[in-house]
């Protein structure tokens, strides 16, 4: 059982030596988004907006809940809102505007791009 | 993600139409829509330019492991090299003109007949991407990250790595700043193979360090 120690002693991200489910030799090839998040990490990076060290903690500072429901990207591009709303370079009302706008793009509503089911 | 789609239409079109044509006219999810608005936001304030992560996704393309085999190779043919490269990991793989476009120093550790070095970040992912291209899915995740540092003699048992007990293990947690990547033991029996063939039998996860690098005639046996 997790007591409320294990929370207080370690950070999401701090699972060296924890208790662990069974390794398994996974692969996975990357989605084009996924690629261009990873790409745009390291432009960030370079021009010193969000350093690789800010980006984990900012991954961390979505919590176990949020970290432990999103795939590996997902929480990259998450934490990178977050962190640029905190930086005062965009504001959440943009961002929901420019994706409401993306999505318009595409005018089929049978599939929800934002209802799709999770596994 | 739509995988099922992709498929179908596969089966019901002739093959006149790239993927990319396909993938264009796929609906996105909503990581994609997040990932092209703060994209397109950060280059309306001129932040990042599509070019730049254009040109970011060919270098991400341009690394793989046998990038990191070339060196492994060198080190096990030239001493000299050898000895500069476990001195100064970066500035020995920059003098080859491998650049690192990332912040970080990159520190080589040698396998012997007493010491097989193992690496891993478990506070993340970093990882030696310069010189490999990007981390395979389960060095990314918790199990990997978890277990390396408390029992990496079981753990590598599973990848059918078994370390002897006189043998040390040393395992290598890497940082945002720091990574690692191990030299392996050359194989027995490879005295007579030139530079290029000794590369060829270099992995990716033998310069993680979970398995060792066996000769040809090593691998059909096994």
């Amino acid at each position: 059982m997790i007591t409320i120690e294990d929370f207080m002693h370690r950070l999401p991200n701090d699972v060296g030596g924890q208790a662990s489910p069974a390794f398994a030799r996974v692969e996975h090839a990357l989605a084009p988004w996924e690629k261009r998040c990873h790409a745009l990490a390291d432009v960030l990076d370079y021009h010193k907006l969000i350093s690789t060290e800010e980006k984990r903690r900012g991954v961390e500072g979505l919590g176990a809940d949020v970290i432990n429901r999103l795939s590996y990207y997902e929480r990259w591009a998450t934490a990178f809102a977050v962190l640029l709303f905190e930086k005062g370079i965009l504001t959440p009302t943009e961002l929901a505007e420019k994706m409401a706008e993306i999505e318009a793009r595409w005018p089929d509503e049978r599939v929800s791009s934002t209802g799709e089911p999770r596994p | 993600m739509h995988e099922q789609d992709h498929d179908h239409d596969h089966d019901h079109h002739d093959h006149d139409h790239d993927h990319a044509e396909i993938s264009a006219t796929e609906r996105p999810g909503y990581f994609d829509i997040l990932q092209a608005a703060l994209e397109e936001l950060l280059n309306e304030r001129k932040l990042v330019t599509t070019a730049e992560i254009e040109r970011q996704i060919d270098v991400l393309d341009s690394r793989t492991p046998a990038l990191g085999a070339t060196i492994v190779a060198r080190a096990w043919t030239d001493p000299d090299f050898r000895q500069q490269l476990l001195a100064d990991g970066r500035g020995t793989c920059e003098s080859l003109g491998i650049t690192f476009y990332d912040d970080t120093g990159l520190i080589v550790l040698e396998n012997t007949e007493t010491v097989h070095n193992l690496v891993v970040c478990t506070l993340c992912s970093c990882y030696p991407r310069p010189l490999l291209g990007l981390p395979p899915e389960w060095y990314k995740l918790k199990p990997y990250r978890a277990r390396a540092v408390i029992e990496p003699r079981a753990l590598l048992a599973e990848f059918g790595t078994i370390i002897p007990d006189d043998v040390e293990i040393r395992v290598a947690d890497s940082t945002s700043a720091l990574r690692f990547l191990v030299l392996p033991l050359r194989p027995k029996g490879t005295d007579d193979y030139t530079e290029e063939q000794l590369a060829a039998l270099v992995t990716r996860d033998a310069m993680i360090g979970v398995v060792t690098v066996k000769a040809n005639d090593e691998r059909v046996a096994a």
